[in-house]
């Protein structure tokens, strides 16, 4: 009976109360008026803040390039004061994959896990000092004493997603360079304060979109951007589930030893429950999409989403307009017309995660076993490798060059901020059942006092942003 | 008209004020939830709730949570989100009483609602005894700004304990950050300089660094530029971030003029920076590294180029293009694929006709990649030239390129070459371009066809496949009665592979059947072959003509490869006689793993419609006994529950009938096991027991996906004759139980 409250449940209430629509509106018009003062100019604030000093950064992305390894001292015996000094963060099974990809890596050195988990951190510290034949990977439960290492240059963090953007805004503000897992954020606050604390302090954040990294994906943004489609008309994207849920309490056990799993650090940002163990081992599904509208269309929409952004050329902004589920679809439209689909069905046997570009003149698919069906075979003429299986070793040899040279890797802080708003606005709408409508400019949903009050939700103590 | 619209309006808003007053009467509820002894759990959710719907009426009973360890963390929830500014005084008076953790999320709740007037409370907080308290009002202060906050934080970042410095400077960068934003640049500015001279965490000082350059506009250059010289790797980073972010031609003018004074490794670093910027002013510095570099800054420089390179960079790359570094001039290879822009392409088509040798070989390849249909004339030169590796590149070229209009010169060309390696090149080309071409180029491939030569007239065949065509089969079919032997078996050879346009070259059966009595057993083989092929492709048949078809050969198929090829064929089919067939080949060794797949196809197919159920139960009962490949057994097992239990014949595991079965499945479960999130599919794996057997694939398809990201496993949980056992597969792996258990 303590379960999470789902979106039926949560709408049952107010629904019947009518709060939802015109009353909760005309009610708070005179406290929404005074709250949009506030938050709006904070807002505003935020909105200059991003795009001061942007000129010249928004070209970083436009068109990814390719740094020969031996440029940046990556190939052959790298000095170990060349090496990139890496710790872990919750280092899962995801994250263990990623791991797998650094540790291949000659220029880096992984030091250290920080592990709410006693059997992980000993997994994760075994799998180190296996690859390195000495003992010298240092474990700890709480990751503010990793951080806290001046040696350690980067870290990798797989948590589950309440933690992604908390860990990643503290690890920047402790001078790191942060590859974290995809989603990159709770809610549209987050995603804003993310691309916020990376810009403030200087760090690299490369978000685990690594689809990004991957020939074909970017072989079939090509068309879409170079207007081989011609003028582009809608960008589709697979988001493997469309549900969102308001997460809430579940039913106490007995609490093992911190040691062991430290569950308050588990917890850590999330509102606080007591124990429970079957919650604790789906760290992936905890509040993924945020306690307030979780779920939504984040499985996949991370990735694809992210693609269809790449696609639009929208790496630094988003749709405006988001319509409720309508015959199976979330139909979002961007400032320049064309329309974002987030879609179950319909896609060609092409594997996980596929997209789709639409053009006046022809369409491109791509999906994760590599390939890519076309409306015209001649647009498949250039140079592109068929890569399955998303491999992420691309994407994290993006971040480590990035580590090196400053730059802005290709699923940087502003990737991920605006791919992350784009598909939290999708959940609201959801979550909301009808159409939102989001002003870029002030970053808040325009005359909608419900659904900005869904834009972010309060950590927990002691932490913050 | 008007008393419609006054009633309209009267309707709409009684009807407000009914959902006014329904709203403020949920609103009451939950706030009686609130209030109530109920157990924690049942407040959380309200809390959520109030976040989205809750006013002012809501806060006092949200404000009494703030104590509570457990309920606190809910009740900021809802206090953060709620407009009133009922929220904020609740927030401030409960900042005066609480202590430790609760209070810093008190304050942390402030500093995210910017309430001005907390900032007193928040100063004294400053030198809260408590590190993390005072840290939090730091934060907090620094979220809020202005004057007031700003001096405060100023004034305490030289006296903070250790553990509170960095929170203070973070609180001063924030600050300065919204003086900036509020066109308060001096203000900014100095707050920026003090933290960079301070004596705070690294970290703190690189912030400080960065937004007194960018700050000071253009007036931070020489910072910026001091930054870059600084010997601190941290110090230099941070310059590399802020010479992408300050924008200015004189920016990059200094950025340009630093980048001599640079080690070669930072050479590089900077570059790639210079490149990021984007402006065209770097360029003749980026230029000089690649032609004048080290190594690295010049690897990195071409690296750029498809940033920010232009057609007045093809010289430079041509030339490093035929550097005996091998990594210098492939990287300039790739640098002249990717060279931006039309006029790019324009440039390189343009130096074809005067360039020779090696540079003309590197000109071709980036026609080629770069796909430059305008230089295809030149490129027909080219395959002429005296040079045989420019040769070699243009005919590279022309096959990636080509199309109807070069066709006739590459059969000229041809008729010119003697090697056999040139001849292949050639052919490559010609088969490419004909292929785009089509049946238009047939014309133009005569000479190859009445070439004295024979090893011509066999390149001609094999344009002529790839054009296809009435006249292209009509020019085959006359080859059959070369007087070479060779080119009467490619002859063969090509009709049997007659290509990819069925039905529009339908008239290739003629030919097939024939040669399929062909005394000559080579002939007879590829003809069979490509008329079931043909049988198989053309929708155009109906099932009762492409059966009587199948019939009319069948005499002629006595090899199992064949007959293989007909069970294809057979599986196309949607009659109970072509069923009955498969049947028969399902008990031949040799063909009866194609017969099995072919009944599948078949048995699936619900247009069947003269078909007995008995003949599709009887067919799927021959795959589960025949067939070795287990995903042709399952289909099998899948289809045959279709049928009506009582009309399912029992195969040779199968339970006798009226007793309990031996495989009993007590439980399954898919997943990330043993500790990840997983789902109870029981049910489903009870339900695709076949006979006393299992077998089944452990997919997302089958079960959904519990644990996205992770790689699941399947485990069943199972009693066999009463012993109890257990099996896992990997996702995307198949479980089996056999009939006996294992």
């Amino acid at each position: 009976m303590f379960g999470r409250v789902t979106q039926q449940y949560a709408l049952m209430l107010v629904v019947s109360s009518v709060l939802v629509r015109i009353p909760g509106v005309v009610r708070h018009t005179v406290l929404a008026e005074r709250a949009h003062t506030v938050t709006k100019k904070s807002a505003i604030a935020r909105r200059h803040f991003l795009k001061r000093g942007l000129a010249a950064v928004g070209a970083a992305f436009a068109s990814p390039y390719v740094i020969p390894s031996s440029a940046l001292g990556a190939d052959g015996d790298v000095s170990p004061s060349e090496r990139i000094t890496l710790g872990g963060i919750g280092i899962g099974n995801r994250g263990g994959y990623d791991l797998g990809c650094f540790l291949n890596e000659k220029d880096v050195r992984f030091v250290a896990i920080a592990d709410v988990k006693a059997v992980r951190r000993a997994q994760i510290k075994d799998m180190a000092d296996k690859k390195y034949g000495n003992k010298d990977c240092a474990m700890y439960r709480d990751f503010r004493e990793l951080l806290a290492r001046p040696d350690i240059d980067a870290v990798l963090i797989a948590t589950g997603p309440n933690w992604h953007c908390t860990a990643s805004c503290a690890a920047a503000r402790a001078g790191k360079d942060v590859y974290c897992e995809k989603p990159s954020t709770k809610n549209i606050v987050q995603s804003l304060m993310l691309a916020e604390t990376f810009q403030r302090t200087g760090r690299v954040f490369q978000g685990g979109m690594q689809r990004r990294g991957l020939s074909h994906f970017q072989y079939a943004v090509e068309l879409a951007r170079r207007g081989k489609l011609g003028k582009l008309q809608s960008v589709h994207a697979h988001p493997c589930g469309m549900g969102t849920e308001m997460s809430g309490w579940w039913p106490g056990e007995p609490e093992p030893p911190k040691e062991e799993a430290d569950w308050d650090m588990y917890l850590g940002p999330a509102a606080w429950r007591p124990y429970n163990k079957g919650k604790m081992a789906s760290a992936f599904g905890f509040e993924k999409g945020g306690g307030m509208v979780g779920g939504g269309v984040l499985e996949w929409g991370s990735h694809c989403v992210d693609l269809c952004q790449w696609a639009n050329d929208a790496d630094m902004l988003e749709p405006i307009e988001y319509n409720p589920p309508a015959g199976g679809q979330v139909i979002a439209v961007y400032p320049n017309g064309v329309k974002l689909v987030l879609r179950e069905g319909g896609w060609l046997p092409l594997g996980s995660c596929p997209v789709r570009f639409e053009g006046e003149t022809g369409w491109v698919e791509a999906g994760d076993n590599g390939d890519i069906v076309a409306s015209n075979p001649a647009l498949l003429a250039g140079r592109w490798t068929k890569v399955g299986g998303y491999p992420a070793n691309n994407h994290i040899r993006d971040f480590l060059n990035c580590v090196k040279t400053r730059g802005l890797p290709r699923a940087n802080h502003f990737v991920a901020c605006h791919t992350h708003i784009a598909c939290h606005c999708a959940g609201i709408s959801i979550f909301l059942r009808r159409k939102v409508t989001y002003d870029p400019k002030t970053t808040m949903f325009v005359n909608d006092d419900e659904a900005n009050r869904l834009r972010s939700e309060a950590l927990r103590e002691p932490w913050r942003f | 008209m008007l008393r419609m619209r006054r009633y309209v309006l009267c309707a709409a808003l009684v009807a407000l004020a009914a959902a006014l007053a329904r709203a403020a009467e949920q609103e009451s509820k939950l706030i009686d939830i609130l209030q109530s002894n109920k157990p924690p759990q049942d407040k959380a959710i309200p809390c959520k709730q109030l976040a989205v719907y809750g006013t002012k009426a809501a806060v006092p009973a949200l404000a009494a949570l703030l104590p509570d360890e457990k309920l606190a963390s809910w009740a900021r929830i809802a206090l953060e989100a709620i407009p009133d500014p009922a929220a904020d005084d609740a927030l401030r008076e409960a900042a005066g009483k609480l202590q430790g953790r609760l209070l810093i999320g008190v304050i942390n709740s402030i500093g995210v609602r910017r309430d001005a007037k907390a900032v007193e409370a928040l100063i004294q907080k400053l030198k809260d005894p408590d590190a993390d308290v005072a840290s939090a009002a730091a934060a907090a202060l620094g979220r809020i700004g202005g004057d007031r906050a700003a001096k405060a934080l100023e004034q305490s970042v030289a006296g903070a304990p250790a553990g509170v410095r960095s929170a203070v400077a973070e609180g001063c960068i924030l600050c300065a950050e919204r003086f900036l934003n509020e066109g308060k640049a001096d203000e900014a500015v100095k707050l920026y300089d003090m933290i960079r001279k301070a004596d705070v965490p690294k970290q703190r000082v690189l912030e400080g660094t960065r937004g007194a350059i960018l700050a000071r506009k253009s007036a931070g250059i020489p910072l910026l530029v001091e930054a870059l010289k600084s010997q601190d790797k941290a110090m230099f980073g941070i310059g590399l971030r802020v010479a992408r972010e300050l924008p200015g031609g004189d920016t990059t003018d200094a950025l340009v003029a630093e980048l001599g004074r640079l080690t070669p490794e930072r050479q590089t670093m900077l570059i790639i920076a210079l490149a990021d910027r984007g402006d065209p002013k770097a360029l003749p510095a980026i230029l000089e590294a690649i032609k004048n570099g080290p190594k690295a800054a010049s690897l990195a420089a071409m690296g750029v180029m498809e940033r920010i390179g232009n057609a007045s960079c093809v010289p430079v790359l041509l030339m490093v293009a035929l550097d005996t570094d091998e990594e210098l001039a492939i990287v300039a290879r790739g640098a002249l694929a990717k060279l931006p822009g039309q006029e790019v392409d324009a440039d390189i088509a343009g130096r074809l006709a005067q360039a020779t040798g090696k540079t003309r070989q590197v000109l071709l390849e980036a026609v080629s990649q770069r796909r430059i249909e305008t230089a295809l004339p030149a490129l027909v030169s080219c395959a002429e030239d005296a040079d045989a590796g420019v040769r070699a590149a243009a005919l590279s070229a022309i096959a990636a390129l080509g199309g109807e209009k070069q066709v006739g010169d590459l059969v000229r060309i041809l008729q010119k070459t003697q090697d056999a390696n040139e001849r292949a090149g050639v052919e490559k080309a010609l088969t490419a371009t004909t292929a785009r071409g089509g049946a238009a180029c047939v014309p133009q491939l005569t000479p190859l066809t009445k070439s004295g030569d024979s090893a011509v007239r066999v390149i001609g065949l094999h344009a002529l496949a790839c054009a296809g065509g009435p006249q292209a089969l009509a020019a085959v079919k006359a080859a059959l009665n070369d007087k070479d032997e060779p080119v009467q078996d490619e002859a063969v050879r090509t009709l049997s592979s007659w290509p990819n346009r069925w039905p529009d070259d339908a008239g290739v059966t003629e030919p097939l059947l024939a040669l399929a009595k062909s005394p000559k057993t080579q002939h007879q083989v590829l003809a069979l072959r490509g008329y079931l092929q043909y049988l198989q492709g053309n929708k155009k048949l109906n099932d009762d003509e492409r059966l009587a078809k199948v019939n009319e050969i069948l005499p002629l198929v006595t090899r199992p490869e064949e007959k293989k090829l007909v069970c294809s064929v057979l599986g196309t089919i949607g009659s109970a006689r072509a069923l009955e067939m498969l049947v028969t080949y399902a008990a031949e060794p040799a063909t009866a793993e194609e017969a099995c797949s072919a009944i599948v196809a078949l048995a699936e197919r619900k247009d069947l419609k003269d078909v007995a159920g008995e003949l599709r139960q009887n067919a799927l009962q021959t795959v589960l006994e025949k067939a070795k490949s287990r995903d042709t057994k399952k289909k099998a097992q899948d289809l045959l529950k279709a049928f009506p239990r009582g009309t399912q014949k029992a195969t040779a595991p199968a339970a006798a009938p009226g007793k309990p079965g031996k495989l009993k499945i007590v439980k399954a479960v898919y997943g990330g096991l043993p500790d990840g999130p997983k789902d109870d599919v029981t049910a489903k794996v009870q339900g695709m027991v076949a006979g006393d057997t299992l077998s089944v694939d452990a997919t997302n398809d089958n079960f959904g996906d519990p644990a996205g990201g992770v790689v699941k496993k399947l485990r069943v949980e199972y009693e066999f004759e009463g012993v109890k056992k257990s099996k896992e597969a990997g996702e995307n792996e198949t479980l089996t139980i056999s009939n006996k258990g294992e």
